[in-house]
């Protein structure tokens, strides 16, 4: 599948501090990518290299082929921004905001005015065209911003943290609208601090650490490397259960505590039936069997902390 | 091209709109301003003051007064409309967008020219009441009102670029500009003045600016009209050119 992003060795210092040190990713055209990472990981720095916001300082960088900076006009015009900053002109009501940025795009006038209205319908925030930026409400302000990427019918649509600080139902809705436009072919680059966010929505993402990229999977790819507590209630107290660790590669741990017994495993769901069988084998009644899963939360702080700790390794070399 | 056209033109009326629908932030300080010049110095003092260069006081200040009003309207145009689009972000509005860097530049630079010559038209206007006007080399008068309002928005590209906070604003428009109008001969005559102030005044660019407007209107000057009109106009072509590489190489706007 062709590439809607594709960066190689790409870098960004800022005097001393490197925001990103010499990433490669490519983004398919069509799939709904997520990037994650701590604060200070370097996504909004890799977002705003793409549209030009900040310049690279070595690699490169491209949008459905074409160079961010050799073809800049060519890669902004295929791209839909929706920062996290609110950044729009607060001289004019929002709908004369939309057809001023599609007019930047090449977009006539009446055409522009058509697309406006179309929107802000779609995100719906009609009712309130004529009025400025500053007087919306916050979760209108959110949808403005996705109105606003969305007015040059965009074939790429970043978000960086579109839902941050909305209240659930707004959440759902925008995640609503999103997931419609990457069914009918838009890819999607999303940044989230919410992993739900990018467990429920995105195909793939890539974990971003102190300027690097540390994986791209998917998220169930990643929540298997993360374990699964299976717990189980046992009607007798036994003094010993079968060695599930010797038994099974997918087994971390197991913990017996009276009637509790808690096994932990990767693929908890496809380890439990053995763990079950193994126990009534042995004899043993079970009441009660939980699978805890692990969610893709947990694995990424774990992902980043590890980061951490090798960036603390190398700073102490 | 046929995009970059649409663009251009998108950004040009967004710029003519803002100013357009602010007078009370963009016509009525200059006109307030130059009715107060008028009967002050035109009406009150000028009635005092013996011809000059063989016009009345009023008719000498009048070209003066057209050029302060367009030249300042221009630079505060382009300076303030880049500045807080970039303080507040929004002209990432337009950065993310495929305009080319000239067609931003273009329309920052015409939309304040515009606002300038705008200006200028109201300082006429308002000169029409305290005296008779008439324009006695019209080419030359519409020549110099284009270039100059046009190096100005250019000088105001870089201002507003160049500006960390309002203050820096304000500082151009007070501590470079007006003194550079002030000493540009709009009030008085450079045969007036002793010859080394004289010739230091050749070094500021608003005499020749100044004298070359008062050509259009009075045809009289104190300084050769064709050359001013040559040097300013090769003065905006570099000036504007500067922004444009200015805003190819981010200055002021990317990080």
């Amino acid at each position: 599948m062709a590439s809607a992003i594709e960066i190689r060795g790409l870098t960004k210092s800022y005097g001393d501090v490197t925001a990103l040190d010499g990433i490669d990713l490519d983004v398919p055209e069509g799939s709904f990518f997520g990037l994650l990472g701590p604060n200070g990981a370097g996504k909004t720095t890799f977002i705003n290299i793409l549209v030009g916001l900040v310049r690279k300082s070595g690699g490169t960088a491209s949008v459905f082929g074409y160079d961010v900076e050799a073809d800049y006009r060519e890669a902004r015009d295929r791209i839909g921004l929706a920062p996290q900053e609110f950044n729009v002109d607060r001289f004019f009501p929002i709908r004369e905001v939309l057809e001023h940025k599609a007019g930047y795009h090449g977009i006539p006038q009446d055409d522009a005015r058509e697309r406006a209205d179309e929107v802000l319908k779609r995100v719906g925030i009609y009712d309130k065209r004529d009025t400025r930026f500053d007087w919306l409400s916050g979760g209108m302000k959110r949808r403005f911003m996705l109105a606003r990427a969305l007015i040059t019918d965009p074939d790429l649509l970043i978000l960086d943290e579109p839902t941050a600080g909305v209240d659930v139902q707004l959440r759902h809705e925008l995640w609503e609208t999103i997931v419609d436009l990457n069914d009918q072919g838009t890819t999607i680059l999303l940044t989230t601090h919410y992993i739900e966010e990018a467990e429920r929505l995105c195909d793939e993402v890539a974990i971003l650490d102190s300027g690097r990229v540390i994986e791209v999977a998917s998220p169930e790819e990643l929540m298997d490397r993360g374990t699964d507590d299976i717990v189980v209630q046992l009607r007798d107290n036994p003094t010993a259960v079968p060695d599930f660790e010797a038994e099974d590669d997918r087994v971390e741990s197991v913990e017996l505590d009276g009637t509790r017994l808690v096994v932990t495993a990767h693929q908890g769901g496809l380890v439990a039936p053995d763990v079950v069988q193994a126990l009534d084998d042995a004899g043993h009644e079970i009441v009660d069997l939980e699978i805890s899963r692990t969610s893709l939360e947990e694995v990424f702080v774990e992902m980043t902390r590890q980061g951490q700790g090798r960036a603390t390794m190398e700073v102490e070399q | 091209m046929t995009l970059d056209v649409t663009g251009f033109y998108a950004l040009l009326r967004r710029e003519v709109l803002r100013f357009v629908r602010r007078p009370r932030n963009t016509f009525v300080p200059p006109f307030i301003t130059n009715v107060l010049y008028f009967s002050v110095f035109g009406v009150i003092l000028g009635e005092r003051i013996d011809q000059i260069a063989g016009v009345r006081y009023i008719l000498f200040i009048l070209p003066g007064l057209i050029v302060l009003g367009a030249v300042s309207n221009a630079f505060e145009n382009a300076s303030f409309s880049i500045f807080h689009g970039r303080w507040n972000r929004y002209i990432e509005e337009a950065l993310t967008s495929p305009l080319s860097y000239t067609s931003m530049v273009g329309a920052y630079v015409l939309s304040s020219a515009t606002r300038g010559i705008l200006v200028g038209a109201l300082v006429a206007l308002i000169g029409a009441f305290f005296t008779t006007v008439g324009v006695a080399r019209p080419f030359y008068l519409v020549a110099f009102m284009l270039v100059i309002t046009l190096l100005f928005a250019g000088f105001g590209v870089v201002g507003g670029l160049w500006a960390d906070d309002f203050d820096d604003l304000t500082m151009m428009n007070q501590f470079i500009l007006r003194p550079l109008v002030f000493f540009g001969g709009v009030f008085y005559s450079l045969n007036e003045i002793p010859e080394v102030f004289r010739q230091a005044s050749l070094l500021n660019p608003m005499i020749y600016m100044v004298n070359g407007v008062r050509y259009g209107f009075l045809g009289v000057t104190e300084v050769d009209p064709n050359l001013s009109l040559g040097v300013l106009s090769a003065l905006t072509f570099v000036v504007v050119a500067v922004n444009i590489v200015l805003f190819r190489r981010g200055y002021g706007l990317t990080d």
